[in-house]
């Protein structure tokens, strides 16, 4: 799995070598956005792209995401396999319209004769200081969207190896990037391999608590996990990977084995996807395994707060992890 | 007027049956004829029909209660109509059903209606305890009103119920049941964390105390050999749609192997035949038992009189077995009675394996998968589908030789399987 010379690189960089090996390969695949040429994109993951492929291949458009995801639904439709880029999560409101009554819907109302292979790129979440409408994460209203597949990596290689699998996807694909992952490192081989949608992967195994994390929370969770073990509590963490298509047997097997379960999101409680997973597990086999209520830990339901401290205290830290993984770790043992 | 409902004699040797569970609830209306309750036999469970129409009252059985044949479990009752008194209440002074069980309300200890830390109330006599905690003090045929738990409010978890079990003094029935395997030859069970405990019951029973039997009773051989299936292979894609269109069943290999089977088992009835006592009965009629798997039990539903029927017949009938196993709809009279039993697994990829004997029978047919293998065919190695088959032999009824004739006709049928036609 890892690369054999050790190699490291960031997510942000596992992303754009995902993107441009794609488009070396497939003459079909571009990228559609705002300032993604020159400016190389608003976290500059498409750095120099513009200099290999050209403004014909690297789109700029104007102020208008529902114009880049109409756009986008267009080219799918017509045979090309566009990546679209929302500068931020938030404004995928915009395009909503495309993404929601078109994107996911052509395929099913042409009885399959249409495909829509469009990747939507887009960084989500908070901790950078971007205030109430530049710090959402909004993956709920997506995977509630039949038709949608929603992907949230959360190192960098599973960035590389997912957006590689949701350009080939023949459906459209949600890609959550979280901003703080981007600076991210982690051990990334050259050339072409997959991570298959639909696949979530146990990141650490233990038999006291299974955590059931998915981007941004993947690596707080392992940190949680880390201080926890020095304590004699060995948490399991699973790494979704992918939200839609969920997979549904290695959270089944993690919590048939630990009996205690916290699921742990970045987006409010109230709505989201944890309720989800928890409705899952409680009408799976798992049930008869089950030795504490189901947990979630995530966003309060607030806008999040400009202020640094507020908005710390208004998504689970690792900190916020730890305390309540160990409290449900320990209860009646 | 209410009809009773009654454990039913679905079988001649039935004496009691284990009830399973109620598939309408209590009050609901019912229609004569659609499914109304599950029952455990020794062979098999069965979906029980409603004797009539009306609403659902008066239900006396629950989970896992070993009911006598005939005894009322429940009524069917007009609109409005109250449910009787169950008559053995009234006759006998015994107690019933009911009243047998562990008291579970009165018997609780006085702390748990107040927490002794939280001080609050641990909620109207009921137990709280997780879902595992519920399963295995079930399994463990405990009493959770017994259990402190050490959870919020008292809420009993997993640990709270294995502690209570080490702390029971010997003879516990749940260390019986985990502690002792064999009555004359005490093997200790290994210190392991403990996933699930599972009673052995119904079918599952049944099994066990028959291979047991067998294993133990018939001195088992095995002869196996490998056949040429290419012939046989030709046959079946030559027939398979005109027996789809005449069965409505694909034609297995499991059917090509049963006619093939009975034809040579006219022509060897020593292998067709049970022990009994100090005699051995030839069969005349071949009942043809089909090993099937289901998801959580074996069944052998059977081919009556196979030495009669056709290719086409038998894909019928084995077809409609398996089919109304799956759905357990199968009668127990149609899954007794073999006079020969064939097994396969070929389907999980096994390539060979050897049987026991499912007795009263001498012998038992174990075929593996199909598999291409290089095969010298007059000096030239060519590729083959070949099939392994192995024949487990009561040795008290048919020596080697006896058995190696059978299996080595049955392999030239299988390689030239026109002569079945």
């Amino acid at each position: 799995m890892t690369d054999q010379n050790g190699r490291e690189i960031t997510y942000l960089e596992a992303l754009r070598e995902a993107m441009v090996e794609e488009m070396r390969r497939d003459e079909t695949v571009f990228l559609i956005g705002e300032d993604v040429g020159r400016y190389g994109g608003a976290f500059g993951v498409s750095m120099g792209m513009l200099d290999e492929f050209g403004p014909e291949r690297i789109r700029e458009t104007p102020i208008s995401e529902a114009a880049i995801a109409g756009a986008a639904t267009g080219a799918a439709l017509m045979g090309m396999r566009p990546i679209a880029e929302i500068m931020f999560m938030d404004f995928l409101t915009i395009s909503m319209n495309q993404l929601v009554n078109q994107a996911a819907k052509i395929r099913f109302m042409f009885g399959g004769k249409a495909k829509i292979p469009l990747v939507l790129r887009t960084p989500a979440g908070s901790g950078t200081g971007a205030a109430a409408q530049h710090s959402q994460s909004l993956e709920a209203w997506f995977v509630h969207t039949p038709g949608i597949k929603v992907v949230a990596p959360a190192t960098p290689y599973d960035a590389k190896g997912l957006l590689l699998a949701s350009i080939r996807d023949n459906n459209p694909v949600l890609f959550m990037e979280h901003k703080l992952l981007y600076r991210t490192k982690g051990p990334v081989p050259e050339g072409e391999y997959t991570v298959p949608l639909g696949k979530a992967t146990v990141s650490r195994s233990g038999r006291a608590l299974s955590i059931i994390a998915y981007s941004i929370m993947v690596p707080r969770a392992m940190e949680a996990a880390e201080k926890l073990s020095a304590e004699g509590i060995e948490v399991e963490v699973v790494d979704l990977r992918s939200l839609k298509p969920l997979d549904n047997e290695t959270i089944i097997q993690s919590v048939s084995k630990t009996g205690r379960v916290l699921i742990v999101h970045e987006a409010p409680k109230t709505g989201g996807f944890g309720g989800e997973v928890a409705a899952m597990i409680a009408n799976s086999e798992a049930f008869d395994f089950l030795d504490a209520p189901i947990s979630r830990l995530c966003g309060r339901d607030i806008p999040i707060p400009y202020n640094r401290e507020l908005e710390r205290a208004t998504v689970p830290q690792v900190e916020d992890i730890i305390s309540v993984a160990r409290e449900l770790a320990l209860e009646g043992r | 007027m209410s009809v009773e409902i009654i454990m039913p004699k679905v079988d001649m040797v039935m004496e009691t049956g284990t009830f399973v569970e109620w598939l309408k609830e209590e009050g609901e209306e019912v229609t004569k004829g659609e499914p109304l309750f599950v029952i455990i036999t020794e062979k098999a469970s069965i979906e029980i029909e409603s004797p009539a129409s009306g609403i659902l009252g008066g239900l006396l059985a629950e989970k896992d209660d070993v009911i006598p044949v005939t005894e009322v479990i429940g009524y069917i009752l007009e609109p409005s109509e109250e449910a009787p008194v169950p008559k053995q209440a009234q006759v006998q002074p015994e107690p019933s059903v009911e009243e047998m069980r562990p008291v579970t309300v009165e018997s609780k200890p006085a702390q748990r209606s107040v927490h002794p830390e939280t001080g609050l109330p641990a909620g109207d006599g009921k137990v709280r305890a997780t879902p595992v905690a519920r399963r295995l003090a079930y399994e463990m045929g405990i009493d959770l009103t017994h259990i402190e738990g050490r959870g919020p409010r008292g809420r009993i978890h997993k640990s709270d119920v294995l502690d209570f079990v080490a702390r029971q003094p010997a003879g516990f029935p749940t260390q019986t049941v985990r502690y002792t395997p064999a009555k004359d030859l005490p093997i200790g069970f290994p210190e392991a964390a403990v996933r699930s405990v599972v009673p052995l019951t119904g079918p599952r029973r049944l099994i066990a105390e028959r291979m047991a039997y067998s294993a133990a009773t018939a001195p088992h051989f095995m002869l196996s050999l490998k056949v040429d299936m290419s012939e046989a292979t030709r046959l079946r894609s030559n027939l398979q749609d005109r027996v789809m269109t005449q069965t409505g069943y694909k034609l297995s290999y499991t059917a090509i192997l049963a006619l093939a089977t009975s034809w040579v088992l006219t022509r060897h009835p020593f292998l067709n035949a049970s022990l009994n006592g100090d005699e051995i009965i030839q069969w005349e009629d071949i009942h043809l038992g089909i090993a099937t798997s289901l998801e959580d039990s074996l069944i052998v539903p059977v081919i009556r009189n196979a030495q009669d029927k056709s290719l086409v017949e038998i894909t019928g009938a084995l077809g409609d077995l398996v089919e109304r196993a799956r759905n357990k709809h199968l009668a127990p009279s149609e899954m007794t009675g073999s006079t020969f039993t064939i097994s396969n697994l070929g389907m999980f990829d096994i390539e060979s394996f050897s049987a026991i004997i499912n007795p009263p029978e001498a012998a038992i047919l174990a075929v593996g998968k199909i598999v291409n293998k290089p095969s010298d065919v007059n000096g030239e190695l060519l590729i083959k589908p070949m099939m392994n088959m192995t024949l487990s032999v009561d040795h008290r009824v048919v020596d080697g030789a006896g058995g190696a004739r059978f299996l080595s006709d049955l392999k030239s049928v299988l390689e030239n399987p026109y002569l079945l036609l």
